[in-house]
């Protein structure tokens, strides 16, 4: 479809304002994620992770800086297809069985859905849904919810994933395992994928890069490279340098702004 | 084993039915030994047996009360909800209606039925009157759900550059369905009482109210009863199928997890002068253009200017605002008391229902009894149990208020998501306390909307029973002028009973607003 793309975020600023307070949510933010890369974006609650993700879909209005993705705005790039998002909480339209929200996306897009109708089984097979095409979204599990949200993320076949905490419902096991299912899928195709979380072990499970935000105003503090190589398997999360890591990136988290 | 499960089931539909089949059992017991009023109350047997009598004149009134509260419910119903979606797409456009869609709400058809009756013939008025009985309802209903979506769904479809059109097609309008349904079932009763209202103020040779009028003078508590069973059935039965629709969407549609969605107050917009302007002025260039559109004679149809030359500059001016004033202040206090115990039982019933379902269950169809047997049927029977006195008026005017009230109210209690309600039972919450942690006030908004929504109705059963039973205030002027055909006082108590409705109206939406904000919603 559309030519492989990268995201670059250019000193973006938000202030929220509203009952007469100002909330700066975003002073300056760059970042660069090149293309195919995977970077985690890591923060408090109410940092501003989400609106950086929400200002890239054009979902939120900037008081200053740039988004460009495959140089068009998000307004363009959305519209052309280019992004996939999974949110944070589902968000499926209760009505419409597993395969009708995972096609939802292409329908908006106005894409014909009869030659997508192999894909989106596919697609709900990778995500461990198979025999569920018709289950409307109250007979699921919240996993299995969020799974659906996964495969909906990717069924316009984006060149940049955005993923807003797409596993923070759900238990540590099923979280683990749908990381490692994460990064198989991201290897696959290459997608270029910003991840919104909260979960440190997460960030740098799945990430190349993981950016520390800081909240009021929310900033990025420090960009630490992962240097593990690929494919990760789950035996990565009992390792002494993925520990290390971690409790390198807690610090920076909580207050320390240097990283080595 | 099947028929163990059958045995099952009919033991439970035993269970179900015993409050009827004990109220049907006393009811007999009452009227065969004439315990109330003297024979007032006839017994479900004699009502029975009047219909057998009858059975032949039934078919031509139902038709005609059929057609025209069915031809209005359609129209009604169409433009109600073409209207809410421009309101919602276009919201400058629901600003500018605003004026005409409160009037339209606030207007009791009792004091318009004498109007159209006089400017529109055949079976246009009842279905005018059908048709504006539903509008309000199912256009509210409309721009509550469609306002309501799941903003995290809208999220979704703006992420992958969706418009206000996509979010309305994929999000909006499928999930407002629910909502637009249990504006029908609220709607549905509502076109059969004012194509039967209209019935009753505007000749015409078939229709129940019709039938009715014919037969008040005969003195035969038997017809009466059944007739009024009669149109109360039909309005129960539109009721009760669309209550079973929108059970049905209900389950399918509601969020799977919660989103702290706005409750479906107005929201206050920010006072801009041409619009309220043409927001206010947009039901009188209306009232001008129907009747210049109609061509209706000058002494019939009287223009804004007509009315306000009579009350005020006029020679008979002061005389018409004496007895205009003089009617004003015995309706008024009367239909704030009414009002007020309304609301107070149907929120205890709402209440109640979620802590004795079942008591609900027995009583709800009594309730739904009382609001669709059409008042103007059942008044001359209450007169004869009640007096024509001050409880005539407020028995009346408390089963006008009562249901829709109720409607809302429990609405508000059933949309409460699961998760919220097991919190305090996984902690061991009693039903009471459950109800009083979560239920009310998730309630709250609906109960606030429920003041607003049934002010307009007090005054059109305080008007009823004034019409028809006690002689004094609004509702008798209204009667009295058409008796005398005195057309400019008929237009004047029309426009002062509207215009005393929608200041009902407006005082409930500011307290609304008030608390919603003291309550962190609005």
């Amino acid at each position: 479809m559309s030519a492989p793309a990268g995201i670059t975020l250019d000193q973006l600023s938000k202030t929220f304002r509203g009952r007469g307070k100002a909330v700066e949510a975003l002073r300056d933010v760059s970042l660069d994620c090149p293309l195919g890369s995977f970077t985690a974006l890591i923060g408090p609650s109410g940092c501003g992770k989400s609106t950086v993700l929400r200002t890239a879909l054009g979902l939120e209005s900037l008081d200053s800086g740039t988004v460009r993705m495959a140089d068009m705005g998000p307004e363009k790039a959305t519209r052309a297809g280019l992004t996939g998002v999974a949110f944070q909480d589902a968000a499926l339209l209760p009505w419409r069985t597993v395969a009708q929200n995972v096609a939802l996306p292409l329908e908006v897009l106005g894409r014909p859905l009869g030659p997508e109708a192999g894909r989106i089984r596919e697609l709900i097979d990778l995500v461990g849904l198979k025999g569920r095409e018709n289950a409307l979204p109250g007979e699921l599990s919240g996993g299995m919810r969020q799974r659906v949200t996964i495969a909906r993320s990717l069924v316009t076949e984006p060149r940049i994933l955005f993923l807003d905490e797409p596993f923070g419902a759900l238990d540590q096991i099923l979280r683990r395992q749908m990381n490692i299912e994460l990064q198989r899928i991201w290897a696959e195709t290459g997608v270029t994928t910003l991840l919104v979380t909260h979960g440190i072990d997460e960030a740098v499970f799945l990430a190349d890069r993981v950016a520390v935000m800081h909240a009021a105003p929310g900033r990025i503090v420090a960009l630490i490279d992962v240097p593990f190589g690929r494919p990760r398997g789950p035996e990565l999360f009992s390792d002494d340098r993925f520990h290390h890591l971690c409790d390198q990136i807690a610090g920076v988290l909580h207050g320390g702004e240097h990283a080595d | 084993m099947p028929t163990e499960t059958r045995a099952r089931r009919l033991g439970a539909l035993l269970r179900a039915l015993w409050p009827l089949l004990a109220v049907l059992a006393l009811w007999e017991l009452a009227g065969q030994m004439r315990w109330v009023a003297g024979g007032a109350l006839p017994a479900p047997s004699q009502i029975l047996h009047r219909y057998w009598l009858d059975r032949a004149d039934y078919p031509p009134h139902i038709r005609a009360t059929l057609i025209a509260s069915g031809v209005g419910f359609v129209i009604g119903n169409a433009v109600a909800v073409a209207a809410g979606l421009l309101f919602v797409l276009a919201p400058v456009t629901g600003r500018i209606a605003r004026g005409l869609n409160v009037a339209i709400f606030a207007l009791p058809p009792i004091a318009i039925a004498p109007i159209l009756a006089l400017t529109l013939d055949g079976m246009t008025p009842r279905i005018v009157l059908a048709a504006l009985g539903v509008y309000f309802v199912t256009m509210q209903a409309t721009v509550t759900g469609l306002q309501q979506f799941d903003s995290r769904a809208g999220d979704l479809v703006r992420a992958y550059g969706g418009g206000k059109a996509a979010v309305m097609r994929f999000v909006q309008i499928r999930g407002a369905i629910p909502a637009i349904l249990s504006g029908f079932r609220v709607a549905a009763p509502n076109a059969v009482l004012g194509a039967i209202l209209a019935e009753f103020g505007g000749g015409g040779r078939w229709g129940l109210g019709t039938y009715l009028l014919g037969s008040l003078g005969r003195g035969d508590p038997s017809r009466l009863w059944g007739i009024g069973l009669t149109a109360t059935a039909i309005a129960g039965l539109s009721y009760a199928l669309f209550a079973v629709l929108s059970a049905r969407m209900l389950g399918r549609t509601r969020a799977v997890t919660l989103n702290p969605a706005a409750p479906p107050s107005e929201p206050r917009e920010s006072v801009n002068l041409p619009v309220m302007a043409a927001s206010i002025l947009l039901p009188f260039a209306l009232w001008w253009g129907v009747l210049w559109a109609l061509q209706v004679p000058r002494m019939i149809g009287k223009t804004p200017w007509d009315v306000i030359d009579y009350l005020f500059l006029s020679a008979q001016s002061a005389q018409a605002q004496q007895r205009l004033l003089g009617a004003l202040l015995q309706t008024l206090p009367i239909t704030l008391i009414g009002m007020a115990a309304g609301l107070g039982f149907a929120f205890a019933l709402a209440v109640s229902s979620r802590l004795t379902p079942g008591f609900t269950r027995a009583f709800l169809p009594v309730a739904l009894v009382t609001q669709t047997m059409p008042l103007v049927a059942l008044t001359p029977l209450l007169v004869l149990i009640l007096g024509r006195g001050t409880a005539v008026t407020l028995w009346i005017t408390v089963s006008v208020t009562f249901f829709p009230a109720y409607v809302m109210i429990a609405q508000g209690l059933a949309q409460v998501p699961r998760a919220a309600l097991e919190l305090p039972r996984a902690y061991g919450a009693t039903a009471w306390r459950e109800l009083r942690l979560v239920a009310i006030p998730a309630a709250a908004p609906w109960a606030l909307a429920a003041v607003r929504l049934t002010a307009p109705r007090a005054l059109l059963g305080v008007m009823i029973a004034e019409w028809l039973a006690t002689g004094r205030g609004l509702g008798n002027l209204l009667n009295q002028s058409r008796g005398y055909m005195d057309f400019s006082m008929i237009w004047a108590v029309a426009l002062v009973s509207v215009l005393l409705s929608v200041a009902f109206y407006q005082l409930a939406l500011g307290f609304e607003r008030r608390v919603l904000r003291r309550m962190g919603g609005g």
